[in-house]
This record gives C-alpha cells, structure tokens and sequence, in this order.
C-alpha cells in the first residue's frame, strides 16, 4: 500500500469509531461494573456498603432451586415454541415459493405478528385465552371439555406462553426460509424434474440439504432471543402459578427489583450468561454434526 | 402431476390456516376496541352489529385521558423510538460502510490486552482509590483504549482479525441476554445521576441505550446492503478527488435508499416495542408504550375495550412497517441480507 493510499484509508476510523465506541460504552463496559458487583454483596434498600464475598454469589444461586426450575421453564417453553416455528415456518416459506394462490394476501398478515409488541400480544392473549369470556374456551366447549384455567395451572400456562412464541416468530423464519429458496439456483430443480424425481425426494435430498446451513442459523436466533422472553410472561402471569412459569429474566428481574440484593442478581444474570453460551455451543456442536452427515 | 396438485392443495391448505391463526388474534382486537361491557362479560361476542352494537366510547375515554395519561407515553415513545433508530441506522450504516470498503486488522493479542486492562484496572480503581464509578469507567476506557490502539500498531505475534470479525464483534452484543446489561446500566446511571448527569428516566438516556440496542442490527443489515452497491460510481468520484464522506453521503446513501429504509423500519420495530430497558430504566416522565400497556392488566382487571384501545395504539404504526416491509420482500430486497 502507498502512503497516499494508507493515508486516504485513515477515513474509515472515522466511520467506525462513533459507532464502536457508542456499544463499548453503552453495551460492554456495563457489563465490567457488573462484573464486578457479582463478587459483592451490595444492597440499596436497605443500604449496605459493598462488601467482597469472592464466589459466595454464585454459590448461593447454583444452589437454588428456583434458579434451576427457571432455566428448566425457560428451555421447555423455548424448544417447544423453536420446533414449531421452524416447522411450520419452513412449510409456509415452501408454499408460498412455489406461489400458492393469493399469494398476496398471506404477506402482510404473515409479517405482521412478528413486528408487534410482545407486551401487546400478551394481552391479546390474555383475553384470547380467558376461561370463561374468551373465543378459545368457546371453542373447547364446542369439543366438550370447557373452563380450561389456561394461564392459572402449570402446563396450560406453558402451553399459551409457546403458544404465543410461536404466532409472534414463526413469520420470522418463514421470511428467511422464503429469502433463502428463492437465493437456491434453478438448474438443480430442472435437473431433478428431468431425471422424473418426486417432489418429497427433491425436498429431503436438494432443498433441505442446501438450506441446512440457513436453517441452522435461523434456530440459533430464534433460540437466542427465545431465552430472553420475559414480556409475555411478566404480563400473563407473573412467573406463577408460584414460579412455575418463570423463566430467567423474569427471575433475575424479581430478585433484583423485589429484594435490591444487586450483587445476587448481577451473579445471576452472568449465571444466566453461561447457561446461554452453554446451550449455544452445544448446539452449534450438534449441528455441525448434522451438516457434516450431508456433506 | 397429480402428486404435485395434492401438494399444492396440501400449501394451501397450510397458509389459510395459518392466515387464520395470524388475523383472528387482530381481529379479536380490533372488535373489541369497539365493544360496549356488557358484549365482553357476558361471554365471547364475534361479530359487530350482530353480536353487539359497536361504540366508539373506549377510545374517548382513552384519549381524553379518563383511564390514565396515554398521550405521556404515546409521545415519548413516539420521540425516544424516531430520534434511536436514526441515529443507530445513520451510525451503524457509516459502521458498515467501513466493513464493506476497507480492510480491518485487529490483533487478538491487543484485544484481550484491552479486556485486562478494563476489567483489572476497574477493580483496581474501585477497590483503591474512592473514585466514583463512572469516572473509574471513563479513565479504565481512554487508558484501555490507549494502550490496545498503541499495542495494534506494533508487530505483535498471534492472530490477526479481519473485517468478519469485527462485523462479528457487533453482531455478538445480540447474543448477550439483555437483562445482564440492563441492571449494570441501571446501576451505573443511577450513579452518574449522582454524579450531576441524570439518565435515568430521561430522553438522553433512553436514546442513547436504544441507540445501543440497534446498532448490532444495522451493521449487520446495512453490510449487506452496501456489499450490493456497485463499486465502479465511488471508484470514479475517488479519481476526481471527491473526499470519502462527500461520496457517503452524496453517493453511497442515495444509492442504498431501499436498505436504509429496510433497515430502519427493523430497528423502528425493535425499539418500538422493546420492553424490559424502558421496565428498569424509566420510571414516570419518559415512560413508553410497552411499560404502559403492562400496566393496563393489572390496573384495568376485566376492562377489555379500554386494554384492546391501548393495544391498537402500539400495533398501529408497526401495521404500517409491516406493510413496507412486505412490498420490499416481494421485490426479493430482503434475500441479500440472509448471506
């Protein structure tokens, strides 16, 4: 490289500077305090002066029920609502690449659910799924069994939180799948319409395959952002009935803003922290094995 | 072909059942907004004008602020969500243009260099010297930064990182659970609130965190983007020149008009609706939507025509963005940013 060149190249710090510092500052160096205030024992109310107890912490939580039973709501409500997105998400992109009639129509509503405020879909929900004065217990008494007390008992309110997951993401992976058919090159498909090779073997032998890296993708997101969920549940039922439904951020948002113990909740969501990247690798993992099985 | 005519039929099926299972949720709002008291306690009622005589009193009540202020939080969400996503597309599209055309190398050795001297240096500070946190903060970060830019420059053994991984790099702030930066950020404005700077439940704040939160995503997005702007125009104003920020700003974002606007409507969406920052960190004056609406349920127990107003209200301007979006997905915009 010339010096004139290395020179005119300085500009690009100024393109990227503004933006790194804003998420070093704003995103990163947050999580150094916190750091920090997990080895403490630091309250607010009341006021106690901040106190090193090494990983005392981290002992406290890794030893609490409620913490595992949070990690356990969070996963069975995230793989649940994950497979049904990628499933039908998946199914719906197929259909509309291949131009179901009224095309036109789906795109929008699909959209839609997934650009609306969970918060907001949460108290559709809660109406939705009323025992007595909503359109879904209406419809189960038409089946014969009605008064289900959807978001009051365990598995049903697991249920309506996937339930939920699932209406709101699976537009989600129906826009990328859909994206990702229509980038697959056409010779492949003409070829295999030549040879008179049906359409469920061209799916699971060249659609399928190629997709594989996408789709893979698209499921870490989804099981990324799905261990975040807290609006839903914070709305429709508080973590209960007891903690039943509480998962790891409605937990580390009790335990901070209910108790003020700030040294416990910054342990816990570095706890929470390491559960995600375990969860992550072990999928990428797994994954990889699946990929290489089609290589 | 019989077998394929079955299968459409089959993805025909699929899609008007999932169309139902997508609309009737809305439509269910969208009546009930309507609906007089007694149409929504004496059971289920599906239809206007048959089921129920629709009144628009709901929506008077809310807006002459019976049930509550709704125009206090319409208007700071409105504000805080317009002036984060400009500011998070407009840097993260500068961001991105860097990453697309010029060649980024950041040795391993003088990242993890920065992440000892940041961390060890804030504990150092914190535990001996009584300086208040932020300003421990800001010195740990000029030093941190300092030392690591110094050290980059120098002929350091170990890997080198390219543009992927800086790319990587902002794409990753994602992956953190959010709650984990959201109470460090709460302590931490609480204490340059002492300090003399107040951020806690003030536009400034919430802006600067939401401007945060989008970034990872215009970067990303725009990448891809500005990856499918041609080459030859810059090329050409660079011969005559023209200074890199006039051809950004004169050339590049007219030309990436269609993405920016993608990528904002994402972002808009994002901020929009973002719940648990705006939980912790705003408490009354710049209170937004989302904390607004929680609040209906335990506030408002049974009164579902005033819960189904304060829904519309949120959903309304993202029917808008979705329907953007859509057309943009039709014309096959979208496909590029998968990659």
């Amino acid at each position: 490289m010339t010096g004139r060149a290395a020179q005119r190249d300085r500009v690009k710090h100024l393109f990227i500077w503004p933006a790194f510092l804003v998420v070093l500052a704003i995103s990163l160096f947050p999580l150094i305090y916190a750091l920090t205030v997990s080895f403490q024992t630091i309250r607010i109310v009341p006021p106690t002066p901040p106190r090193f107890v090494g990983f005392d912490n981290y002992a406290e939580i890794a030893t609490s029920a409620r913490f595992w039973g949070s990690i356990w709501t969070t996963a069975t409500i995230t793989f649940i609502s994950v497979f049904f997105q990628y499933v039908l998400g998946f199914m719906l992109a197929l259909a509309l690449h291949h131009n179901v009639p009224g095309a036109a129509l789906y795109r929008v509503t699909f959209l839609l659910p997934m650009f609306l405020a969970p918060v907001g879909v949460a108290l559709i929900a809660r109406m939705v799924f009323h025992p007595y004065l909503g359109p879904v217990n209406d419809a189960m008494v038409a089946m014969g069994f009605g008064n289900v007390p959807f978001l009051t008992q365990t598995w049903p309110a697991i249920m309506v939180l996937s339930v939920i997951d699932i209406w709101q993401w699976t537009p989600f992976v129906t826009l990328l799948m859909l994206a990702g058919l229509q980038g697959l090159p056409q010779e492949v498909f003409e070829a295999a319409q030549v040879d008179d090779i049906g359409p469920w073997r061209r799916f699971w032998g060249i659609t399928f395959p190629m997709l594989l890296p996408l789709s893979v993708a698209v499921v870490f997101i989804r099981l990324i952002e799905g261990f975040k969920i807290i609006d839903t549940v914070f709305v429709l039922t508080g973590g209960g009935p007891g903690t039943a439904t509480e998962t790891l951020t409605l937990f580390a948002y009790n335990e901070g803003f209910k108790k003020f113990n700030l040294g416990l909740t910054s342990a816990l969501s570095f706890m929470f922290l390491i559960v995600v990247i375990l969860f992550g690798t072990l999928y990428l993992v797994a994954a990889r094995r699946v990929t290489r099985r089609y290589e | 072909m019989t077998e394929n005519r079955g299968l459409r039929r089959a993805g025909l099926i699929l899609c008007l059942f999932w169309l139902f299972v997508a609309a009737f949720p809305l439509y269910w709002v969208v009546i009930t907004a309507f609906k007089p008291p007694l149409a929504v306690s004496g059971g289920a009622t599906y239809l206007p004008f048959i089921d129920f005589q629709p009144t628009l009193q709901a929506f008077r009540d809310a807006f002459a602020g019976l049930r509550g202020d709704f125009w206090g939080p319409i208007v700071s969400s409105t504000l805080i969500a317009l002036v984060a996503t400009a500011l998070s597309v407009f840097l993260g599209t500068m961001a991105a243009y860097a990453l697309v055309r010029f060649t980024f190398r950041i040795r391993l050795l003088a990242g993890i260099v920065f992440a000892v001297i940041s961390v060890g240096g804030f504990v150092l500070l914190d535990v001996y010297t009584a300086l208040r946190v932020p300003y421990a903060l800001a010195i740990v970060l000029v030093v941190a930064l300092a030392v690591s830019v110094w050290l980059n420059g120098r002929r350091l053994p170990g890997p080198v990182l390219g543009n992927d991984d800086v790319t990587f790099w902002f794409v990753s702030q994602r992956i953190f659970p959010p709650i984990v930066s959201a109470f460090a950020i709460y302590l931490l404005f609480a204490e340059i609130g002492k300090a003399g700077l107040p951020l806690l439940d003030t536009f400034g704040g919430m802006v600067l965190v939401y401007t945060a939160f989008g970034l990872p995503f215009a970067v990303w997005l725009m990448r891809d983007f500005l990856s499918t702007v041609p080459l030859e125009v810059e090329e050409a104003a660079l011969v005559d020149d023209i200074g890199r920020l006039r051809i950004f700003f004169q050339i590049v974002l007219p030309m990436a008009t269609p993405g920016l606007i993608a990528t904002s409507m994402i972002v808009l969406a994002f901020v929009w609706n973002e719940f648990l920052f705006a939980l912790l960190l705003t408490t009354g004056d710049w209170q937004t939507l989302p904390i607004l609406l929680a609040g209906q349920n335990s506030s408002r127990g049974d009164e579902w025509w005033a819960i189904s107003v304060a829904a519309l209200i949120s959903i309304a301007p993202m029917v808008v963005v979705a329907t953007v979006l859509g057309r943009m997905m039709r014309s096959g915009l979208l496909s590029g940013s998968i990659k």
